[in-house]
């Protein structure tokens, strides 16, 4: 048996996965940018700024991607606010997965043992030059797995944006399903389509593992 | 040698008064006061948790203290008394220049496990002090070859053995070219087969005429070692006096005591 329909759509389906990657290229570059900012301060920051940052995470990790979508979509335009579609989509998953790599970030600096900070200030170093060259090298070692692990969360998260009408790979598939009337076939393309962006993901993350060994 | 340079030899490099340090409740350091002066080696001997390791750690303050001054070569360590009567704490960039010019050495080697040994000695003169990278390298491939660890330069540390681990170490605190070298019981986590190797490095030094203070376990060692053995308990400096004397005629019942568990413990 051939699956016509999920062939004649699968170019269509490619078109919709652009559209994924380029959300999910720009929502893991904000995320990363926020997490690393909102981490240090997390754990270095002056107070006031410490709780106002425990205050976002807080927030934003208990309240689902979903509501934090239609917030957008629905609620900003009345107090004036209107975003081009796409930004909005990365915008939010952006804010929303940034509050989870600020953990990643934090914990995995907060991980290394207090040796390694004792030998930086022994040997003169201030703040700034001790994560720069004694902590962030150890720390991405530790942060990589889980970083990794947060984007294939991210990517597949991007398909929520389809609710709130914009389009991009799970909206292609819904499209694709009304036109043909083949759920089964395509939905299994979009879900290969799925696991190929997030496996490569997976792949490069063990790459980078492997590479940041100390010992080659 | 003209009455300048005695002076300037026997002048105290560091001076601590009534050094207290206090967990919560709990006095870990009781108005400590000890002088070392120049080019001499102290050595630090009492049981454990009485303040050894805590008041090395002050010294480049790795530990904050509530009370009592640290001058460190003419210069306060880490608070100073305002005029006011209050103690400031001083800003980071001299609390950080100060460490600059202390070496410590700690029990746990602590080298940077993703530097190879050659960065982990240069790292810090070539970021802190600015020295260029080629002048840096020429010093700690010196310093290597001095420890017998030549051949180690592009090794990462966790290629080494623990003695060869604490020897960079020492190398990368004198590449900073201290004028005080700090050790914190830095034989007691090596086989006792890798023991001497770095006792060895340490004794060089001071024949060199470097400033040391050393907290450690190995009697033997101190006493061949040190000008003066400082003897604590509980917080205090209890005793404190040439090897010989302190070794051969302690004074305090607490020291005896001390001496005669360590003993025990040795010669079984």
């Amino acid at each position: 048996m051939i699956p016509q329909a999920l062939l004649r759509n699968f170019l269509y389906l490619l078109r919709g996965a652009e559209y994924t990657l380029l959300l999910s290229s720009g929502s893991i570059v904000l995320s990363t940018a926020i997490g690393a900012a909102v981490g240090l301060l997390h754990a270095f920051g002056p107070a006031p700024l410490r709780i106002l940052v425990e205050l976002y995470v807080f927030l934003v990790r208990g309240i689902p991607l979903l509501i934090l979508l239609f917030a957008m979509y629905y609620m900003l335009p009345y107090v004036g606010i209107d975003l081009n579609p796409t930004a909005g989509g990365i915008v939010v998953i952006g804010l929303y997965y940034g509050a989870f790599m600020s953990q990643v970030f934090r914990a995995a600096i907060l991980s290394l043992p207090k040796s390694q900070w004792d030998a930086a200030r022994g040997l003169g170093m201030r703040l700034p030059l001790a994560l720069q060259i004694v902590i962030f090298p150890q720390a991405f070692r530790v942060a990589a797995p889980p970083f990794v692990n947060t984007c294939m969360q991210l990517v597949k998260s991007t398909s929520l944006v389809s609710i709130v009408g914009l389009w991009e790979l799970t909206m292609a598939g819904r499209e694709a399903v009304e036109r043909t009337l083949a759920p089964f076939q395509i939905f299994a393309g979009v879900a290969l389509i799925y696991f190929c962006i997030c496996f490569s993901l997976a792949s490069y993350g063990r790459h980078l593992e492997k590479r940041m060994q100390y010992v080659h | 040698m003209s009455i300048e340079a005695l002076r300037e030899a026997a002048a105290p490099l560091i001076e601590i008064r009534g050094l207290t340090k206090r967990f919560g409740t709990n006095e870990v350091l009781r108005r400590v006061s000890l002088t070392v002066p120049k080019g001499q080696t102290v050595a630090v001997i009492g049981p454990s948790g009485s303040g050894k390791t805590t008041m090395l750690r002050c010294i480049n303050l790795l530990e904050e203290f509530e009370d009592g001054e640290i001058i460190f070569d003419g210069q306060p360590i880490g608070y100073r008394l305002a005029s006011d009567g209050r103690r400031r704490r001083l800003p980071e960039r001299d609390i950080a220049a100060s460490r600059s010019n202390i070496g410590i050495v700690f029990q746990s080697f602590n080298l940077f496990p993703h530097m190879t040994v050659l960065r982990n000695i240069t790292a810090a003169p070539v970021r802190v002090k600015g020295i260029d990278r080629a002048t840096a390298e020429r010093t700690a491939r010196d310093l290597l070859a001095r420890i017998g660890l030549a051949d180690k330069a592009d090794e990462y540390p966790i290629r080494l053995s623990g003695g060869q681990q604490q020897r960079v170490a020492i190398a990368r605190a004198l590449a900073m070219q201290p004028k005080l070298m700090l050790f914190d019981e830095v034989t007691s986590a090596l086989d006792p087969e890798l023991v001497g190797e770095v006792l060895a490095v340490i004794k060089q030094l001071a024949e060199d005429g470097m400033t040391m203070v050393l907290v450690t376990h190995e009697m033997q060692f101190a006493r061949d070692v040190a000008d003066t053995i400082v003897f604590m308990a509980e917080g205090q400096i209890v005793e404190q006096g040439p090897p010989k004397t302190v070794f051969a005629n302690p004074q305090s019942e607490r020291l005896r005591l001390f001496l005669r568990r360590y003993h025990e413990a040795y010669l079984l």
